[in-house]
């Protein structure tokens, strides 16, 4: 129990990371230390600390760009192991690791296994044969690798670039044993996304309200649209909207005490949150529960649904389906309505980091340490994050030195509705044990629930609670 | 008169049934016969359109086509790495079918043409293996396999896991006793005097076995390498479980590459699908005379 509070106090101070990191992302604070902290850790780790031939650029002139590290000659091997496996992803993997090549003369070996069975074989990946760094998430699931003791404590790498992020964001990568485990890169806020095509040739209107809302749905139900796409094939999209009316209606604080198992899923809260939810299911798309978020994805591209509630990274699919990019263009976002409450002021929503840790049972980590302490410091730098940012605008740097004119329209709106957050959450099955999480917990009971709507509530929220209390201690 | 018309009408009526149920029969083969290959000419259709022309249908990937075009196939051939991932199809399937088809040839060979105690035995247990799911032993298998040192060429990391050695291993273990049970069953049809001859002759196990034996079991041989090759070939499940590097696996699970996080080209998945499936089919096709007799091998003793 102590373990699970533990966690909890990570999550309620995290409240503020990404705020803070935005403030400092949005280019107001240039921080001199990036210097300090890039030359540190280009430094540290080399074996052979001969400067490479090349002069320093800029080492003297404090550009927002200037996370360019000095290069160190670097030898040896590093195994990086990644699961951006989306086309425009790999590109800027690339991009990254050729940049990394160039600073430091070491080129890595790269392994990169697909999303899904990346996440589907993690377990199996960081018990046996893991790579040295590896791309993963912050929240409750880094904590759970990190105290199963399969990642490995890199304090020392962030203190060389702590300086480079926001104070907010130690805490995201903290470990209950209050060591840090990783570099947080990227995230991406969940927002109501939209055409503006579609809202001006029909006169609606962003609602900001639920009344609006549902008023919007019905209106656009008549005009022949479908109000709302949605998807669930998968399982997790569906818990976005959990999230946001359980932050909506009940507030940050409740929503992460039942993440962690602090508040009980038969709490009439809860019932409220799923009486809320009914009201938007005859709005879904049909056969959701079959559908893929793409497939709902291209209702929107096609114009045939008129709002879709999904995470930034729904852009890249609107490159994909129109190479053009007028679809793209023609696409807006706003933050899901409020409800009248008192939790309105907390402007949450779900904003997911992704982040680089280290493994543990790497068989070569002994021989490559240094190179992976390099690589791990390189990705801190914010230009090292924009070239994967621009090769899929999905992923919205954290770096404080991230060059910010480098964004577009939809990533600057981005920024500024996650700076207005005074609450901010990683995404339930980022926020809560994974195997509560997973395929046969809260993926199931929500597909459960939104196939047939009208079940007794008291009994389907006293099976989550009875599976919820059957899992086995969470041993931190 | 009426009792030789009688005769003739119910001739005319029989024919009317025959060609009524004629009719029902090969609707009913027609139909099957579309179900079977639908996903199949569905996915040559799929793979031939773009992927704007389908996401700005309505009718999306159901809507008749605006233009057909073989970009999909030269964008998959250009940029999935595909010849890498046949190459570890190649690598995977050939040694375990043929040590597949030579440790149970040897089996089969000493449960069905020598008389010792265990034979029944034996042949169950290899038989028994059959019924065994191999999810259930997937974990165990994990486990076991990083724990097995190997040495190099074998393994580049010490270790059975992740490994190529380590799912031809799997492969051939969980095949063995398929073919053993047929192999015995073919071997026990032929004649024992052929071995009691070569005794006589002063021919030992091995020269018996691999001079008198193995030529005339070459037609089972070949139905079972066919029925092999399609069923390793097209395996998933281990090479999903076995291997963590991206670059290692075969074809089947390579597939997944293509599908990314967020965004999936379903024509372009349709392409490389398609063209994974080439060798089996022409597998198929070239041996299907053996593949028919593979399934019905050993179904009947003689």
């Amino acid at each position: 129990m102590a373990d699970i509070e533990t966690g909890l106090k990570g999550q309620v101070s995290r409240r503020e990371v990404l705020k803070k990191g935005l403030v400092g992302a949005a280019g107001l604070t240039v921080l001199p230390t990036v210097l300090a902290a890039c030359s540190s850790a280009a430094s540290t780790p080399s074996a052979t600390p001969t400067a490479a031939p090349t002069p320093t650029p800029g080492a003297a002139t404090p550009t927002p760009a200037a996370g360019t590290p000095t290069p160190v000659a670097l030898t040896g091997a590093l195994h990086v192991g990644s699961n951006h496996s989306d086309p425009s992803e790999k590109k800027g993997m690339d991009a990254i690791d050729a940049a990394f090549q160039a600073a430091t003369g070491l080129a890595v070996t790269l392994n990169t296994v697909d999303h899904n069975t990346f996440q589907d074989q993690i377990n199996n990946y960081l018990n046996t044969t893991p790579d040295d760094v590896f791309t993963w998430f912050s929240g409750f699931r880094m904590r759970f690798f990190a105290s199963k003791s399969l990642g490995t404590a890199i304090d020392d790498v962030w203190a060389g670039v702590k300086s480079n992020y926001t104070a907010g964001f130690t805490t995201a990568v903290t470990g209950d044993d209050g060591k840090v485990y990783g570099i947080p890169v990227d995230y991406y806020p969940w927002c109501v996304f939209y055409r503006k095509s579609v809202f001006s040739d029909k006169g609606y209107t962003v609602p900001s309200t639920w009344t609006d809302f549902i008023a919007l749905c019905n209106k656009m139900k008549t005009d022949g649209l479908t109000p709302i796409a949605f998807a669930d094939k998968d399982g997790w999209p569906a818990m976005g909207t959990f999230d946001i009316l359980n932050l909506r209606i009940n507030g940050y604080d409740f929503h992460v005490g039942l993440m962690t198992g602090k508040q009980k899923w038969t709490d009439p809260k809860v019932t409220a949150v799923f009486t809320q939810w009914k009201q938007l299911i005859p709005f879904y798309t049909a056969g959701f529960a079959g559908l893929t978020w793409q497939q709902a994805c291209d209702t929107l591209v096609q114009k045939k649904s008129g709002m879709f509630l999904l995470g930034l990274f729904l852009t890249g699919e609107f490159d994909t389906a129109d190479p053009s990019g007028a679809a793209k263009k023609d696409l807006d976002f706003f933050p899901f309505p409020f409800l009248g409450n008192q939790y309105d002021a907390e402007k949450s929503l779900d904003a997911p980091i992704d982040i680089w840790m280290m493994s543990a049972k790497s068989q070569n980590l002994q021989a490559d340490l240094a190179n992976a302490k390099a690589y791990l410091k390189f990705w801190a730098a914010g230009s090292t994050q924009v070239l994967m940012y621009k090769a899929n605008n999905g992923f919205i740097p954290t770096a404080s030195d991230a060059d910010t004119t480098q964004y577009d329209v939809l990533t600057q709106k981005a920024v500024q509705i996650v700076s207005a957050a005074q609450k901010i959450t990683q995404f339930l099955d980022r926020d809560t044990r994974p195997d509560f999480a997973g395929a046969n917990g809260m993926q199931s009971f929500l597909l459960n629930f939104l196939s047939n709507p009208g079940q007794d509530l008291t009994k389907f929220q006293q099976s989550i609670q009875d599976f919820w209390d059957k899992l086995p201690a969470y041993t931190g | 008169m009426s009792a030789v018309a009688i005769p003739g009408q119910r001739v005319k009526a029989n024919r009317r049934r025959l060609r009524l149920s004629r009719v029902g029969l090969h609707l009913f083969l027609s139909v099957l016969a579309f179900v079977f290959a639908w996903p199949m000419l569905y996915g040559v259709y799929l793979s031939l359109r773009p992927f704007s022309d389908i996401i700005t249908n309505p009718a999306g990937p159901f809507s008749l086509p605006s233009t057909l075009t073989l970009d999909n196939y030269a964008y998959v051939i250009a940029n999935s790495d595909m010849l890498r991932f046949f190459w570890n199809t190649a690598v995977i399937t050939i040694p375990a079918v043929l040590l597949t088809l030579w440790i149970s040839s040897m089996v089969a060979f000493a449960i069905s043409k020598y008389s010792w105690k265990f034979n029944l035995i034996v042949l169950l247990i290899f038989t028994a293996g059959n019924l065994l799911p191999p999810q259930v032993i997937v974990i165990p298998l994990v486990k076991l396999y990083n724990a097995i040192p190997l040495f190099a060429p074998l393994s580049a990391n010490g270790r059975l896991f992740d490994q190529f050695a380590g799912v031809i291993l799997i492969h051939t273990t969980f095949q063995t006793g398929f073919c053993t049970f047929v192999l015995s069953n073919y071997m026990k049809t032929l004649p024992n005097e052929l071995v009691e001859a070569a005794m006589i002759d002063g021919a030992g196990v091995f020269t018996i076995y691999s001079k008198v034996i193995l030529p005339l079991c070459k037609p089972a041989l070949a139905a079972l390498a066919v029925l092999e090759f399609t069923w390793i070939y097209n395996d998933f499940f281990w090479a999903l479980f076995l291997f963590v590097t991206g670059d290692k696996r075969p074809i089947t699970a390579a597939l997944n590459n293509l599908q990314g996080q967020y965004v999936t080209n379903m024509p372009q998945l349709a392409a490389i699908s398609m063209l994974a499936a080439i060798p089996t089919i022409v597998i198929y096709l070239v041996l299907q005379r053996y593949f028919v007799r593979g399934l019905t091998l050993g179904a009947a003793k003689g």
